[in-house]
């Protein structure tokens, strides 16, 4: 398989922009806050190597099946990390808020409606089907990463429930990326992949950059500390923790009457 | 180019487009309640007759929100509760401004995180008045107001009222300045 200079650049950079971030995460110990973001890095990690190694030694068909799996564990991570940014804005309590729950599935489910149909309308010309489903699942993956967060932050202005910190940020360098991503994915599949790749690759190259800053923003962002919060008096940490209580206790009956 | 791909690229564009004028629009709308100077907070409450609603909260609930007996309640009937309040558009007004009541409570967030759970709270309590006030807009549609009034209103405005004294507490125990403020409008 032929490397351009670049190809090898973006792979060093990606490389070491996951490590540097992985670092980040452990020293700063944001690990136990975002597992599964820190899962999607540590996948992405072990992918990096794992794509370069085949595609030094490995053969086209190897590299291709590699790279279509890796890829399907990497949607199934982004999903996680949706599922996990989501846990820690709309269950302040531990608790789904119960409002958001029906509304979050409702939209979810809009979600991949629109993701499909935007799939099945693009026609990418390829020479091999298995580069047409390479395309557009690519294509269908950018689509919905982009619409759950487009709904997340809707939904969270929506009911009024604010975003931590470090969950803005995960959440907005994902966000800008899987727009971004969405506009490189629909040109692929409007140039396709012919003989002549040059377009493909361009655009590869194009997104993978907004990749890597979007990896930078996070190293800066979660290094960071977020704002230090005020001591709670003692007769305020009593009133809440009561509140809590009660709180807590009535959204574990409205879950346990769904549930029946 | 095929009408397909014509159809495709059409598609997208109107996808991308509608996605950032989404985000674009709700982000502004999160900066804008959680940056927003109190000062802009305290401006979007309506002005609502507080006597008033204390006087029918209290007839139905002591200030704990505990439900008062026949014996207790100073016995309202419904239609003081209507003179009151204002009928409809009064509860509508309390309606509209729950949701100002949960962003004062989250605005203490950025100094007390744990007001998180007040914040749920009073979101919980919007849900049910909410949920009341709607019930009285589907009986003024069918002429049946008289009778759902007397059932439905005095809880939602007992609510509202708990709401009120849950934030006005929390300013409270948390010392900040603005309860001074807060104790003028709600």
């Amino acid at each position: 398989m032929h490397l351009t200079g670049l190809d090898l650049l973006f792979w060093a950079a990606s490389f070491v922009g996951h490590v540097t971030l992985l670092l980040v995460l452990c020293i700063r110990r944001r690990v136990r806050t975002f597992p599964l973001f820190t899962t999607f890095i540590s996948a992405n990690i072990l992918r990096t190597i794992a794509l370069y190694l085949i595609a030094h030694f490995g053969t086209k068909a190897t590299y291709f099946y590699t790279y279509w799996y890796l890829a399907i564990l990497d949607a199934c991570l982004q999903l996680g990390v949706v599922y996990e940014l989501a846990s820690g804005i709309f269950r302040p309590l531990g608790v789904w808020a119960k409002d958001v729950r029906r509304s979050f599935i409702w939209l979810g489910s809009l979600s991949v409606a629109v993701a499909a149909a935007l799939t099945w309308l693009a026609s990418p010309p390829t020479r091999l089907w298995m580069q047409s489903v390479m395309i557009k699942g690519n294509l269908f993956s950018a689509a919905l990463m982009s619409e759950l967060f487009v709904s997340m932050i809707a939904l969270s202005v929506t009911v009024g429930l604010p975003w931590r910190t470090h969950i803005t940020r995960i959440a907005q360098g994902l966000g800008v990326y899987s727009i971004i991503d969405v506009l490189v994915e629909a040109a692929h599949s409007y140039f396709g992949l012919g003989r002549d790749s040059r377009a493909y690759d361009d655009l590869s190259h194009a997104r993978i950059a907004v990749y890597l800053a979007c990896t930078m923003y996070w190293i800066i962002m979660l290094w960071r500390d977020a704002p230090q919060p005020r001591e709670l008096s003692e007769q305020m940490r009593r009133d809440l923790l009561a509140l809590q209580g009660r709180v807590g206790y009535r959204l574990q009956g409205l879950r346990s009457r769904r549930g029946q | 180019m095929s009408a397909r791909t014509i159809l495709f690229l059409a598609a997208i564009v109107v996808f991308v487009a509608v996605l950032v004028v989404v985000a674009v629009y709700y982000h502004r709308r999160g900066r804008r309640t959680s940056d927003g100077s109190w000062e802009q907070l305290l401006e979007r409450l309506t002005f609502v007759d507080r006597d008033g609603v204390a006087q029918i909260a209290l007839d139905y609930a002591d200030e704990s929100g505990r439900r008062r007996t026949e014996d207790s309640d100073t016995g309202l009937e419904p239609s003081q509760i209507w003179k009151l309040i204002g009928g409809l558009d009064g509860l509508e007004l309390l309606e509209k401004n729950c949701p100002v009541l949960i962003d004062l409570a989250s605005y203490v967030q950025q100094w007390y995180p744990e007001a998180v759970v007040l914040a749920e709270e009073l979101r919980l309590n919007a849900r049910e008045i909410e949920w009341h006030v709607e019930r009285l807009r589907g009986a003024a549609k069918t002429g049946n107001m008289e009778l759902s009034f007397a059932n439905y209103a005095q809880p939602a405005i007992a609510k509202y009222y708990l709401m009120t004294r849950r934030v006005l507490a929390l300013y409270e125990r948390g010392n900040l300045p603005m309860l001074t403020d807060l104790q003028r409008v709600i």
